[in-house]
């Protein structure tokens, strides 16, 4: 009875194939845009945690967080004051999951070179922050403690900022002109950073580099940094590791309730991510539900329509000596057919778009077929649910009626 | 006693169009035996047609009683009554009433196919004999709509034979063709009866009544007269 049905069901959607095509569609394009959907979802989250982790070695950063200012005051520069060099040192010393903490300070300033100007971002920082950020030497040498020490008027730059400066000429060994708030100082290239992208303090490349006392001392002539980037004894006590700076800040602030300041970490980081591109599967994935219950109307629509229409093919059959449950099965396998259909071209062609997607968004192609059977699996609910009422209609009609009718 | 095919006692069938009555049949009895040839006639709307769709077992009577090769056809449920319309029952229509998407073999087939006789190729054997019985060996892979009118209603003819039933009914075999392939048509079941089978034919025409030996004149869904042909 079976294969009987299925054999009735596919000759008659053979005898109406444009039909039957366009009211697969909705089916085939939701199914479709499942699997793409949810591969682009993996594929994409995939590359952005890879890349996470490669930002940095266990990388946390704490900083001040600014508050509400009144009356056009900043509120929180009173604890801001506190964000001091010295404190990274403590909190190295208190927090047994920290193996290391080093201060930044991050200023912007227009950047000279010849005829060419550029503003850009400003780091004063400490040696060990290239080894924290995991970040390789393209060309020369980084910020070292002598220049701490010394307060040499060195400069590192990053990639994109070395090219929009010099386009073909080498930079290490030029001078620079920064004008920062209207003073000018001059600085000496000692080295250009390899390309590196995305980071947790935001794109590397198009920043420069100096040392921490030229910022802290010179330029800025103030005491407290822009934030603290603390590295972990390891990845898996990063955890703990926050939990020890949030105490530490906490008491050393005496803010209860965390306002002063932030913490951020990989992990937090990666939760995100993964929190984002959840809602955002979420979301899509009920776009696509929505276009498959959309589909599955149009195939009750076409099922319908196909009853109507056959009325006369149903009285031959029950006269001929059809039950009412071989009329029932024959349009039932007939809707299933249409959804399984639409379902398999479904597959290929989300496959496809997702293939495409993956090679356009340079990430990498991941069909999950956890994904492929929900889709197809739902994409067969949707035919039966969708058909029962148009082949229970069919079942159910009077043979004479059917018969009769023109 | 007789083998008796049909019983029908009182038979009544109502519609009802809105809140009008319509009696189609007012109370309807005769015997009809195995073997026999009979011909139904009467004016336009005398009943002809309810009569064959109830003996036919496509639609319940709204009272009497009716019995088929000694079952009473009122108590049956609807799945009952398809399994009777496939194994006692071969209906041939006026409109032909085949399907047109499927080839003549197919349509033959379909009979066998809801008797529950998986085996393809013993349906299509069955299918193909009973096309050669009513002379259509050479169309069997036509569709209805690549043959004759007259070809059609043998193709139908086959399709009412095709699982041995206890009774054919025609109801105006012949009413859509002309008057000679009416009359091959008709040749045929009168083969059909001398082979041995029940025939209940309904007709308008009286040259086409008298091949059956027993004329039943229905006439506002009454019989008016029941006749013995000579
Ligand atoms: N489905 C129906 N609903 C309402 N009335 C009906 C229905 N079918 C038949 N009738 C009525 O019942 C009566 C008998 O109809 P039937 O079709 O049996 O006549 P008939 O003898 O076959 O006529 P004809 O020679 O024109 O085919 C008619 O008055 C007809 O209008
Ligand atoms: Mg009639």
């Amino acid at each position: 009875m079976i294969i009987q049905g299925l054999k009735i069901a596919l000759e008659s959607l053979w005898a109406n194939k444009m039909r039957s095509f366009l009211s697969m569609l909705g089916i085939v394009i939701g199914v479709g845009a499942v699997i793409a959907i949810v591969s682009v979802g993996s594929g994409s989250t995939e590359s952005v945690t890879s890349n996470i982790s490669e930002l940095g070695s266990n990388m946390i950063t704490i900083s001040p967080r600014i508050m509400r200012g009144r009356f056009g005051q900043m509120s929180g520069v009173s604890s801001q004051d506190k964000f001091t060099v010295e404190l990274a040192n403590y909190m190295e010393e208190f927090c047994p999951s920290v193996s290391r903490v080093i201060s930044t300070k991050q200023i912007s300033g227009l950047f000279i070179y010849d005829d060419v100007n550029v503003n850009a971002n400003l780091v004063g920082t400490e040696p060990y922050f290239r080894e924290i950020n995991n970040y390789q030497i393209g060309q020369g040498r980084f910020i070292n403690d002598q220049d701490n020490q010394k307060r040499n008027q060195v400069i590192v730059l990053g990639s994109e900022l070395a090219t929009d400066l010099f386009e073909n000429d080498n930079p290490v060994g030029q001078k620079v002109k920064v004008n920062y708030q209207g003073r000018i100082f001059m600085f000496q290239v000692v080295g250009v950073m390899k390309e590196k992208g995305g980071s947790m303090a935001g794109n590397l490349d198009n920043q420069a580099y100096i040392p921490l006392t030229i910022a802290m001392d010179r330029m800025t002539n103030s005491n407290y940094i822009s934030s603290y980037i603390a590295q972990a004894t390891s990845s898996q006590k990063a955890p703990q590791a926050v939990k020890e700076l949030e105490n530490f800040m906490v008491k050393f602030l005496d803010d209860e309730d965390q306002e002063q300041f932030r913490i951020m970490s990989q992990d937090e980081l990666l939760d995100t991510v993964s929190s984002v591109t959840n809602t955002m599967s979420m979301m899509l994935g009920g776009i696509a539900a929505i276009s498959l219950l959309v589909g599955g109307i149009g195939i009750m629509n076409i099922m319908l329509v196909s009853v109507t229409e056959r009325t006369r093919e149903i009285g031959i059959r029950k006269a001929l000596g059809a039950r009412n449950k071989n009329i029932l099965f024959q349009f039932l396998m007939e809707s299933l057919s249409l959804s399984s259909l639409g379902g398999i071209a479904g597959i290929g062609f989300g496959w496809i778009a997702a293939y495409f997607l993956s090679q356009y968004g340079n990430w990498p192609f991941v069909i999950s077929g956890l994904s492929v059977i929900l889709a197809f699996g739902f994409a067969l609910f949707i035919g039966i649910f969708f058909g029962l009422y148009p082949a229970m209609k069919a079942a159910q009609m009077n043979p004479v009626d059917a018969l009769r009718y023109e | 006693m007789k083998n008796r095919t049909i019983r029908v006692e009182n038979l009544k069938k109502n519609y009802y169009l809105g809140k009008m009555k319509v009696e189609a049949l007012r109370g309807i009895s005769f015997e009809i035996d195995s073997g026999e040839f009979v011909s139904i006639m009467g004016p336009s709307g005398s009943g002809k047609s309810t009569l064959m769709h109830i003996i036919g077992c496509l639609d319940y009577p709204t009272g009497g009683k009716y019995y088929l090769v000694g079952e009473d056809v009122t108590k049956l449920d609807d799945n009952q009554l398809a399994i009777f319309r496939n194994q006692k029952i071969g209906f041939v229509f006026q409109q032909f009433n085949l399907l047109p998407r499927a080839t003549n073999l197919k349509n033959v087939e379909l009979p066998l196919i809801y008797a529950g006789i998986t085996n393809a190729r013993k349906r299509e054997e069955i299918a193909r004999k009973a096309l050669e019985e009513v002379g259509l060996g050479d169309r069997i892979a036509h569709r209805p709509n690549e043959i004759s009118g007259g070809q059609r209603q043998r193709v139908a003819i086959a399709r009412a034979l095709v699982n041995h039933p206890s009774i054919i009914l025609a109801d105006e075999p012949t009413g859509n063709l002309d008057s000679k392939t009416g009359l091959d048509i008709m040749k045929i079941i009168q083969k059909l009866y001398e082979e041995g089978n029940t025939i209940v034919l309904v007709t308008h025409e009286p040259e086409i009544a008298r091949y059956a030996r027993r004329i039943i004149h229905l006439k506002d869904g009454l019989i008016e007269q029941d006749e013995v042909v000579a």
